[in-house]
């Protein structure tokens, strides 16, 4: 019993000596290293301001209310009810994706940009003018490398340049 | 100039100044938390610091945390002791790098050389936690405070069978001297004729020095930073670092009493005499490697199984290795 339990923490000791001198690391080198994200990512959201057609079916289905109806900023002349379009507002956001699956128009899609920072709260909430140019582009000092996930037995995790 | 240097190796200056003082432990200090965080990583399959310098692995990390920490601005908070919360943490530090001065060398080679060297170590060694749960109380914090409780539990815990192995390897060399001790083991180790006592004291370090799997006063994930929990900049420096000084002196005891300090003695390092003390820093070296390795192997015990480790399996133990040493002694001895 008491000599099982010296084996045990020998084993531990070695498994840990084992673990020193095994190279590969799981760390992915981030803004160096770049993972190539697969089909159906879900990053932040395109917008097509011209395939919308204001039916708030996304702002109605967001579970974290990050999606509003917004009125135009200028009302064009002459137009009693000026449609509404949706604007979303990255600080409530949750990435889960129900407003591009309900979209009847595939306005709304994924891209799979998701490393952006910002400086103030205000700038994470993109009016439909702004929603409609798209996520921010990350930016790089320079180029980084791709790389892919690929599942391994052995280790969980491996990377692979693409 | 040559006066000088001549002064600068002078045993009761080189030993508190350059080895095992205030240079060595400086730059070990710099050197085993990086190793810790490095080797912690690795076994984890991270890479730990990377970007200080990156060609040598982040190894100069410890040096931007320490600028850190010396311009970062300590905050003293307003409900604590200032006094107490002020200069307990210095004198902790201290007191952590003051047992380095009874310390040799090499053959011959020490600031103080008494017969009582051993029992003078260990006395300075029991003075620094008092001034642990001195800075808990005075940081007037619930966190510190049972950190402080921890740490107390934990000295009741370790220094007895600490004391008692250390000094049946007195018994086992017929002398309380770490010099004569070491000049006792110039054949054979002290780990290999007492390899209880050996072992007993290895678990008793990182109990002493609150390294993983006891470290249980600071536990972060439980209670913050312990006893250090409304420390910041320069002072959190100083009371993370008193932890690591004494697992630096325990670690050079260690080598001089069971390591054979600094036998076998290469003829290149015989002439001076401190030159003998690589060998010692070597040993100290590994032994603060393990140390540092359990980090990443084992998690925390909690505070009432180390107790009940410390109190029924080490101080047993510790007596046991006694009578080891009396039958070595009985035996032949050395
Ligand atoms: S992804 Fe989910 S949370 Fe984000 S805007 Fe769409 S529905 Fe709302
Ligand atoms: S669900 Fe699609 S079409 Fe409807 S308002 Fe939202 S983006 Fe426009």
């Amino acid at each position: 019993m008491a000599v099982e339990r010296v084996f045990d923490h020998l084993r531990a000791i070695a498994t840990g000596a084992k673990y020193l001198f095994l190279k590969p690391r799981l760390t992915l080198m981030y803004p160096d290293e770049v993972e190539d994200l697969p089909r159906g990512y879900r990053g932040m959201i395109t917008y097509n301001h011209e395939t919308c057609i204001s039916c708030s079916l996304c702002a109605m289905v967001c579970p974290a209310d990050a999606i509003k109806m917004y009125l135009p900023k200028e009302v064009p002349e002459g137009e009693k009810r000026p449609k509404r379009y949706p604007g979303i507002n990255y600080t409530r956001c949750i990435f889960c994706g129900f407003c591009v699956s309900i979209c009847p128009t595939f306005s709304l899609q994924h891209s799979t940009i998701h490393d952006v920072s910002f400086y103030t709260f205000e700038e994470q909430i993109f009016r439909p003018e702004e929603f409609a140019k798209g996520p921010p582009k990350p930016q790089y000092d320079k180029e980084p490398v791709k790389v892919r996930v690929i599942p391994d037995e052995e280790r969980g995790l491996r990377y692979e340049r693409v | 100039m040559m006066d000088l240097l001549d002064l600068i190796l002078q045993p009761w200056i080189f030993i508190p100044l350059i080895f095992p003082g205030l240079t060595t432990a400086f730059l070990v200090l710099l050197g085993i938390i990086w190793a810790e965080r490095k080797i912690a990583a690795k076994v984890q399959m991270r890479y730990g610091p990377l970007y200080v310098l990156k060609p040598l692995g982040g190894a100069i990390q410890m040096i931007a945390d320490l600028l850190r920490y010396l311009f970062a601005e300590p905050i003293i908070p307003k409900d604590v002791d200032k006094l107490t919360f002020i200069f307990a943490p210095l004198i902790l530090f201290g007191l952590s790098y003051l047992p380095t001065i009874v310390l040799p060398a090499g053959p011959g080679f020490t600031a103080i050389s008494s017969e009582m060297s051993l029992l003078i170590l260990l006395g300075l060694l029991t003075l620094s936690p008092v001034f642990t749960m001195i800075l808990a109380w005075g940081s007037n914090n619930k966190f510190s405070l049972i950190g402080g409780l921890r740490e107390g539990y934990l000295v009741t815990t370790y220094e007895i069978p600490l004391f008692l192995s250390a000094l049946s390897m007195a018994v086992l060399y017929g002398t309380l001297d770490i010099t004569a001790m070491v000049e006792a083991q110039k054949n054979v180790w002290g780990i290999f004729l007492n390899p209880l006592a050996a072992i007993v004291f290895l678990v008793l370090i990182l109990i002493s020095t609150s390294k993983f799997p006891f470290e249980i006063a600071e536990a972060e994930s439980e209670i913050v930073m312990g006893p250090f929990t409304e420390y910041s900049g320069i002072f959190y420096g100083l009371v993370m670092g008193a932890s690591y000084l004494k697992l630096y002196v325990l670690s050079l005891l260690y080598a001089l009493i069971f390591l054979g300090g600094w036998y076998p003695l290469p003829s290149f390092l015989q002439n001076p005499p401190f030159l003998a003390g690589i060998m010692v820093f070597v040993k100290g070296l590994v032994i603060m490697f393990i140390a540092i390795f359990m980090r990443a192997i084992y998690p925390r015990y909690r505070i009432d199984q180390a107790i009940q480790i410390g109190w029924h399996k080490l101080v047993p133990l510790a007596i046991l290795s006694i009578f080891l040493s009396l039958l070595v002694v009985y035996l032949g001895g050395v």
